[in-house]
């Protein structure tokens, strides 16, 4: 038997696309300190962002941590931020592939003592060329402004994106197409300590869910371009719509030119807000059909991704959400409408009795076909003793896309952890699209890509009329397209480069168009490269 | 126990004793009874006490005094003189019915029995045989008091511990007589789902399968579990043992059908759902499940099933379902028209329930 067993560990590794992989250098723990008060607080925390901070052309890891939660919690609360234990850290890749915690140098300790982190969002809101940091907190968020020389200022208060309340994913993007980033805020719950309960038995309480406590608004600043920005949310209409937001992500899905806005809410309808492009959005979101899922529930909407899946150049949503019911798959039918497709799909087999989080649709294999990473472990701690069917800590899935169809993949991993956030891009530079995952009291995860024998392209933006990072620019190679966005998955922000698996095919063709309105085409581009490429003039 | 006293107060309703002790008891008797009229049961206790010492041949001055006692919730001081009664009157209704409440009240179910059997009272027998492990015996008696008093909540409440009890008889039989029986496992299966401890249920029933494959319902009971954890291969293997066994149940064919759906299998689950369809027609589910499966591949089928949905339910969710479902398909389509048509019923209908 002894034997044997070597060869059986070579077989399942050689069977897996990633592998789970130490982050040397990163010590960081997601410490969301649970009480037996079952503050909701508590299991929502935490997201990370892949960004190169510096431009050294390696990606970076910057990790929100949560906070201390003091038992019982009362208004104004004190998380102890200042405590290094419960710092949200950067962690600056060097050029061998470890890690260096550059937190303090970067002057990012500051996470406000009354914040419990949530999540990240990341663009170069000013256009310097540097990506700058959005922090959402259960408290106040902050916008890092980064200096270009390694330092990072809060810049809050001047750019007035402070929010409050309970903020959760929020993510950069250009709704107005000036050149500018905006920049939208999900929040989740009116909740506070003092309107906290909980439910469940006596004598093992759990968290409530999201009914019980009040709806809320989103937000969405509008970038004035001197460094300031204005709150929108009423004049836009996104205040209109109160739900219970988590996951935001971003896609022209009707060709228009304008990028339209998708807000994952827990156990409410979901929110397609349509870019009119004028400065205001409709909520179309049910006479589209993406509101509820096949079986006409109001999915518990956590991580959202808006992309194409079928390679039909239309962006498709794709949610993660509670066990029992399928992770949503919204298909753009076009015509403006979507099709619940998630059991067509396969994904009625493969979510199971998982809870997903953060969620990537990214070609991992690199076949020309984008799959599925989902974080998963649910939202109770404690679930296993309601349901002795259903565990808090879980593997994340990997769903591998055959022509349309997802089957499950090899991960790589069997840890279960209570997985959270998710944020994809190529760490290493290899051409093959790696995972950074994030889990309630446990330290980051690495999903290093194994990679394979397909080809790649990877392609960074360079805005001149639009936006610096190209955000929301419509992307077409080989026939699949991406929306240059780096938000979607929950409470994440990804590597912002755009990556294309390609199969086969040693060289391709690639077609833009930029938010500005400017379309490109640049022919017989050799694959396996990373391609930068600027938005041409305007004629 | 107090509660139990209390409910059979209520039946109580004693008759007249004629007077026949001596003089000086009458007058105690009486002077119990008017301490009793002005509601001082502890006074009565004493006169009537006095009065049975003077006169311990009078059932009704006993009679009096465990009546008292009883008003008291002294139902163990009750006992010693409603027996005494019992014993001069052996024919007297009133003095058997207390005597019997007395007894159970004090946890004597099975002494109160033959009391209660001479005072022809089903409820507090009922009770009494249901305190003393009769739980069939008690559902007769039960029931019958409950034909007499429709509405009386304690009644309710014996008559469900009854049946409650009588299920877990059979059970407990079941499990002693024959505990390596494929229906032992199926209860215990059972007991288990209903616990929520699935991975024991599921553990009980593939015992029960391996000793009894060809059981009916064994398949359809583990393969439901499966579904309720979304575990939808597994579920259509059962579902799929299930309808060999039972080639005419329609809900075998629906359950494999659905768990063919969930499973991304279309062409097959059409399949199975038209075969359920075709020997139980127009369920609701069954053409709702079709609709879903056929929305992809056969829009105008999917349509035709969903209407005869919409024909069978009216402002139910499923017609709410099958309008939102409709209102996808004419989208597709680029009806505009009647997808807006669809919406309309479905907002209506959810306005209707409130959401």
């Amino acid at each position: 038997m002894l034997a044997v067993l070597p060869v059986f560990a070579q077989l399942v590794t050689r069977d897996s696309q990633f592998q789970l992989t130490p982050l040397h250098g990163v010590d960081f723990v997601l410490r969301n300190s649970p009480t037996p008060r079952k503050y909701l607080i508590e299991t929502m925390p935490g997201g990370v962002a892949l960004l190169d901070y510096n431009n050294d052309g390696l990606l970076d890891i910057f990790l929100v941590n949560a906070g201390h939660v003091p038992d019982p919690l009362r208004s104004p609360v004190h998380f102890e931020r200042d405590n290094p234990k419960y710092w949200n850290r950067l962690y600056r890749q060097n050029k061998d592939g470890t890690f260096t915690d550059v937190t303090v140098q970067a002057g990012l300790q500051h996470a406000g003592d009354t914040n419990y982190g949530m999540g990240v969002a990341v663009g170069d809101y000013d256009n310097d060329g540097f990506p700058d940091i959005y922090v959402t907190n259960f408290g106040k968020n902050i916008l890092y402004h980064n200096n270009g020389d390694g330092t990072f200022t809060d810049v809050t208060a001047k750019a007035g994106v402070a929010a409050g309340g309970w903020s959760a994913s929020a993510g950069f993007f250009d709704y107005d197409n000036d050149g500018k980033l905006d920049l939208f805020v999900t929040r989740y719950l009116d909740w506070n300590p003092e309107t906290s309960k909980t439910c469940g038995r006596i004598e093992d309480p759990m968290y409530c869910p999201p009914g019980e406590f009040g709806s809320t608004t989103n937000i969405l600043y509008h970038n004035r371009g001197d460094g300031t920005f204005e709150d929108v949310s009423v004049a836009s209409g996104i205040a209109a719509k109160k739900g219970h937001g988590l996951g935001v992500a971003f896609a022209d899905y009707d060709g228009d030119g304008f990028t339209d806005v998708f807000v994952a809410n827990d156990a409410t309808e979901q929110f397609l807000f349509h870019n009119n492009g004028n400065g205001t959005f409709s909520e179309v979101a049910l006479d589209s059909g993406a509101a509820l899922n096949n079986s006409g529930k109001m999915p518990s909407g956590m991580g959202v991704v808006f992309q194409d899946y079928d390679n039909d150049r239309l962006p498709d949503i794709l949610i993660t959400q509670l066990p029992h019911e399928p992770y949503v798959l919204f298909r753009n039918d076009g015509n403006k409408s979507f099709s619940s497709q998630e059991l067509e799909t396969g994904f009625g087999a493969l979510s199971g009795t998982s809870s997903g989080w953060g969620v990537g649709l990214e070609d991992f294999d690199n076949d020309g076909w984008k799959d599925a990473f989902i974080v998963q472990g649910h939202v109770f701690d404690n679930v296993h003793s309601y349901d002795n069917s259903l565990r808090y800590r879980d593997v994340p899935l990997l769903a591998l896309n055959k022509r349309g169809h997802f089957e499950r993949g090899n991960v790589g991993s069997t840890r279960a952890v209570a997985g959270r956030g998710a944020a994809f891009g190529d760490l290493n530079n290899d051409g093959w699209i790696d995972a950074v995952t994030t889990s309630l009291g446990d330290g980051p995860q690495f999903y290093l890509n194994r990679g394979g024998k397909s080809h790649w392209l990877t392609i960074t933006l360079r805005g001149v009329s639009s936006n610096r990072d190209g955000y929301g620019a419509r992307i077409q190679v080989n026939g699949q397209v991406r929306f240059a966005t780096a938000a979607g998955s929950y409470l994440s922000s990804n590597d912002k480069r755009l990556h294309f698996g390609l199969g086969d095919n040693k060289k391709t063709e690639i077609e833009i168009r930029w938010p500005s309105g400017i379309r490109q085409t640049l022919r017989d581009i050799p694959a396996d490269q990373f391609l930068t490429i600027k938005e041409p003039e305007r004629k | 126990m107090i509660p139990v006293l209390l409910f059979l107060h209520l039946f109580l309703q004693p008759q007249a004793v004629a007077p026949q002790a001596a003089d000086q008891a009458k007058v105690l008797l009486q002077a119990g009874i008017d301490a009793e009229n002005r509601h001082d049961v502890d006074h009565a206790v004493v006169e009537f006490r006095k009065a049975a010492e003077l006169d311990p041949s009078s059932s009704e001055v006993l009679l009096r005094l465990g009546d008292a006692y009883m008003k008291k919730h002294d139902a163990a001081a009750a006992i010693a003189p409603l027996k005494h009664a019992a014993e001069l009157s052996p024919d007297s209704v009133p003095i058997h019915q207390l005597l019997g409440y007395a007894l159970l009240a004090q946890g004597y179910a099975a002494e109160a029995i033959p009391h209660l059997e001479i005072a022809r009272d089903p409820a507090a027998l009922g009770i009494a045989q249901l305190e003393n492990d009769e739980p069939a015996k008690a559902m007769v008696n039960l029931q019958s008091a409950l034909g007499n008093d429709p509405d009386n909540p304690d009644l309710l409440f014996y008559v469900s511990r009854a049946a409650v009890a009588v299920g877990s008889q059979s059970t407990d039989k079941l499990l002693a007589a024959f505990p390596s029986s494929a229906r032992a496992h199926q209860t215990r299966g059972q007991g288990y789902y209903q616990r929520k401890m699935i991975p024991e249920a599921v553990k009980e029933y593939e015992q029960a399968i391996s000793i009894g494959p060809d059981v009916p319902g064994l398949h359809l009971e583990l393969g439901e579990i499966y579904a309720g954890r979304a575990n939808w291969t597994q579920a259509a293997e059962q579902f799929r043992a299930e309808t060999t066994l039972q080639p005419g149940s329609a809900e075998a064919a629906f359950r494999l059908g659905d768990a063919l759906l969930q499973e991304g299998k279309m062409k097959e689950a059409a399949d199975q759902l038209r075969r359920s369809d075709s020997l139980q027609p127009n369920m609701p589910e069954t053409l709702y499940a079709m609709g879903r499966a056929l929305a992809s591949a056969d829009a105008s089928a999917a349509e035709q099933a969903l209407n005869g949905v919409l024909k069978v339910e009216q402002d139910t969710p499923l017609a709410a379902q099958a309008d939102l479902l409709l209102a996808t398909i004419h989208r597709k389509q680029g009806k505009s028209a009647l997808a807006s048509r669809e919406m309309e019923d479905y907002r209506r209908i959810q306005g209707l329930r409130g959401q």
